[in-house]
């Protein structure tokens, strides 16, 4: 029996689940306000990447959403990373710090949204900021846990061959923590993400929350579908290149 | 003249709760010339390679009247260019291949990258592992690695080599083969090596010297000279005269 690879046998489950799809809504009397089969769907995308259906202002609402992510996304790698950092290389301040920063992590804060808009007021910053508060703590709880399971043989390593403490941060803890600081990341990008879209579906301005919201308000199914497609694409992408960055460091 | 001297090395611990002091070496003094090959022998626990730590410098000890002078300089902390130390497992940074692996002890050195390469080249041959140098250490044996390990240690170029039983988690015969080729290197480039082990026929095997430590607290039992002739064999009549003699040193 030939040897079928991984990657040929999952195109083969993604196109059945595409089959599938497709002949059962045909097939289906269900409505069309209800379901719409792959192939609507991807007329949909192609029509709104073009601009030439109904989605008001695609273009400029996806550019805010994607600016929100990017944003987000930054400060929380950047501060994330740094507070990890801080956490484990500082006991009092990471035994001090960390209990907390666990039951902020518990607390479903999907449910203070709306202090924020109070506070933040309307616009990209209080979507921001919330993505931040949603990604930051996988990318501090990863990098902490990175740094303190370093093995500590190669630290007295670098001491003994006469490292300083700048060189063997470089050399040794930066590279020995980057595969598990990297898949903090790649979880720390997916959470942003979905915090950033909750906050544009919690309090609809502007983005393609909004534009979401407008299509499911208006029950235009095919082109919700072709939206949330859209932004799940922008979503996986993010993760995917993590992985390949992961991937290739860890050889 | 003693390239390595210790008089007096008091090691303890104090615990602050207990209000107990546990010693972990007692009074050691003891010396190595240059070209020296002193194994420091001793049962699990005897504090011997804290004392090889505080050589090296990676640990310090109870202080005066105790001191430690390599080339007559008090050691206050590692030198890499005068004292080369082999951890018992490899210890090879995952991330980098073999070759630059050596490298990277060399990299805290003023050496321009051509220095570093070639000097990484010279001793990979020394120890049979040229073909090797693109490797990874995943894909080598524990032998191969503590090859490499050693080859890392002697790119350095230091006077004395400190080694803390380079070969304790490797099987019989790779302790055996191992051991020749160093003591072969040893022979070529007349280094001091201080060696830690506890077994009784790696050490004979092995040293010019032997110092033997008692467990905790550790304190140097004897000192034996073992001029058996090289190359020695493991079970003759000789070497196991010499085994007797480490066992029963009162």
């Amino acid at each position: 029996m030939p040897r079928i690879s991984p990657a040929v046998a999952r195109a083969a489950i993604v196109l059945c689940i595409l089959a599938v799809w497709e002949i059962t809504t045909h097939l289906s009397s269900a409505s069309r306000i209800l379901i719409a089969p792959p192939s609507e769907i991807f007329w949909q995308v192609v029509n709104i990447l073009a601009t030439t259906s109904n989605v008001p202002k695609f273009y400029p609402n996806a550019w805010i959403t994607i600016q929100e992510f990017i944003g987000a996304f930054v400060i929380t790698a950047a501060l994330g990373v740094a507070l990890g950092f801080l956490f484990a290389s500082s006991k009092l301040i990471g035994d001090a710090f960390e209990p907390i920063l666990l039951v902020l992590y518990a607390i479903p804060k999907v449910i203070l949204y709306p202090l924020f808009v109070l506070m933040l007021g309307i616009g990209m910053v209080p979507k921001i900021i919330f993505g931040i508060t949603v990604g930051i703590f996988v990318v501090i709880f990863n990098t902490s846990a990175a740094v303190r399971q370093i093995d500590p043989d190669y630290v007295k390593l670098a001491y003994s061959l006469g490292y300083g403490r700048l060189m063997t941060f470089f050399k040794i803890i930066l590279p020995a923590a980057a595969p598990t600081i990297l898949a903090g990341l790649r979880l720390g990008f997916g959470y942003t993400v979905i915090g950033v879209m909750a906050a544009e579906l919690l309090v609809v301005t502007d983005g393609l929350g909004s534009l979401i919201d407008w299509a499911s308000f208006n029950y235009y199914t095919p082109q919700l579908y072709g939206l949330i497609f859209i932004t799940l694409t922008i979503g996986v992408a993010g993760n995917s290149l993590f992985s390949v960055l992961e991937r290739r460091w860890v050889r | 003249m003693a390239i390595i001297e210790a008089t007096s090395i008091r090691k303890s611990f104090f615990d602050a709760a207990t209000g107990r002091e546990t010693v972990i070496l007692d009074n050691i003094s003891i010396s190595a010339t240059e070209n020296d090959f002193l194994i420091l022998l001793g049962p699990s626990g005897s504090g011997k390679s804290t004392f090889l730590n505080i050589i090296a410098g990676l640990t310090p000890h109870n202080g005066a009247p105790g001191q430690v002078r390599v080339h007559g300089q008090p050691v206050l902390g590692p030198n890499p260019k005068l004292i080369a130390y082999m951890f018992q497992d490899s210890v090879l940074l995952p991330w980098r291949t073999v070759i630059k692996n050596i490298e990277f002890g060399l990299e805290a050195q003023p050496l321009s990258k051509e220095q570093r390469r070639k000097r990484a080249l010279k001793y990979l041959d020394m120890v049979g592992l040229r073909d090797f140098a693109d490797y990874y250490p995943r894909q080598l044996s524990g032998g191969m690695a503590q090859r490499v390990a050693l080859c890392r240690a002697l790119a350095l170029e230091t006077d004395i080599i400190l080694m803390d039983e380079p070969f304790g988690a490797l099987d019989e015969q790779s302790r055996i083969i191992l051991g020749d080729e160093l003591v072969q290197i040893w022979r070529k480039i007349r280094r001091t090596f201080v060696f830690v082990t506890h077994s009784l026929t790696e050490a004979v095997y092995l040293g010019e010297r032997i110092a033997v430590f008692t467990a905790r607290p550790g304190k140097i039992k004897t000192e034996i000279k073992n001029d058996l002739c090289r190359p020695r064999a493991i079970g003759s009549p000789e070497f196991n005269r010499m085994v007797d003699t480490l066992w029963a040193a009162p």
